[in-house]
């Protein structure tokens, strides 16, 4: 049985941030809810990297671990998805993941949890598959129809990559393979110059 | 004669009650496993279609490679 994982290539997000609006766009997000990120590690500084980031479905998911009322369940394909009928919003999902993936809504008064909402790899929830209840509470169900994640089909430079765990990680050894790492990347010279002259001399106007 | 007569009718009530209740209680625990099932068709609810390697998944794989 393949095991759905996503997995994001660092020399190749360009921090366009069209998985996370594809991913909004595919599941009527609302405002406040941001189920994808991408992150840029050191910005601004030369050789910055981003990596998009979102619930990575985890094999030993902390979230699972620390449900007082157990709404979390792994599918098949080693999907982790929830019940929003039995989350009674108590957030300790979201101190336990360390991606940051459970988020809550934040147009509720006084400061009112809800239910907990995050990346459900486009697989939908308990409700019937592609149902107008499965699209209100948990968006799309691109996986039952045959397709993978929104953001992932989305992402312009295959960064993000998502699907088959075995697939995904024979594309991503392909590409070491073949472009090395660090200054041995190619184009590395191109964008940041040589290795051994990456720093600009003292007094340099750029 | 008549305190045992008594005695005697007090046992016949009590041990009529307790037998009573543990029917009862009987009847509300075989009443209750079938309400159990509910969970089990909980399961199924949340059995969907799930991947398959189509030929759009397949294309994906194909473009990714580049």
């Amino acid at each position: 049985m393949a095991r759905m994982k996503f997995l994001c290539d660092a020399e190749r997000c360009i921090e366009c941030n069209g998985c996370v609006t594809a991913c909004k766009q595919e599941n009527e997000v609302p405002w406040g809810v941001n189920r994808r990120r991408v992150v840029t590690l050191n910005d601004g500084v030369p050789g910055e990297k981003s990596i998009s980031v979102a619930c990575m479905h985890c094999s030993d998911a902390p979230c699972m671990a620390v449900c007082p009322v157990d709404c979390f369940y792994r599918t098949e394909e080693g999907v982790v998805l929830h019940d929003k009928d039995v989350c009674i919003g108590c957030g300790y999902c979201f101190y336990a993941c360390p991606f940051g993936a459970p988020q809550f809504p934040q147009a509720g008064a006084f400061g009112m949890r809800g239910k907990m909402d995050k990346c459900t790899f486009c697989a939908g929830g308990p409700e019937a598959d592609n149902s107008k209840e499965e699209f209100a509470k948990y968006g799309s169900n691109r996986l039952s129809q045959g397709k993978l994640p929104a953001c992932v089909e989305m992402c312009s430079t295959k960064a993000l990559l998502g699907g088959d765990g075995d697939v995904v990680a024979d594309i991503f050894r392909d590409r070491a393979l073949k472009r090395g790492k660090g200054a041995e990347v190619w184009g590395w010279s191109t964008a940041y110059g040589k290795p051994d002259k990456q720093q600009a001399p003292k007094g340099a106007k750029s | 004669m008549s305190e045992n007569k008594a005695k005697l009718s007090r046992r016949n009530f009590l041990l009529t009650v307790g037998a009573s209740s543990a029917a009862g209680a009987a009847a509300v625990v075989a009443s209750a496993v079938p309400r159990a099932q509910p969970v089990v068709v909980a399961g199924d609810k949340r059995r969907s279609k799930g991947y398959e390697a189509t030929a759009h998944v397949r294309n994906y794989y194909r473009t990714a490679k580049v």
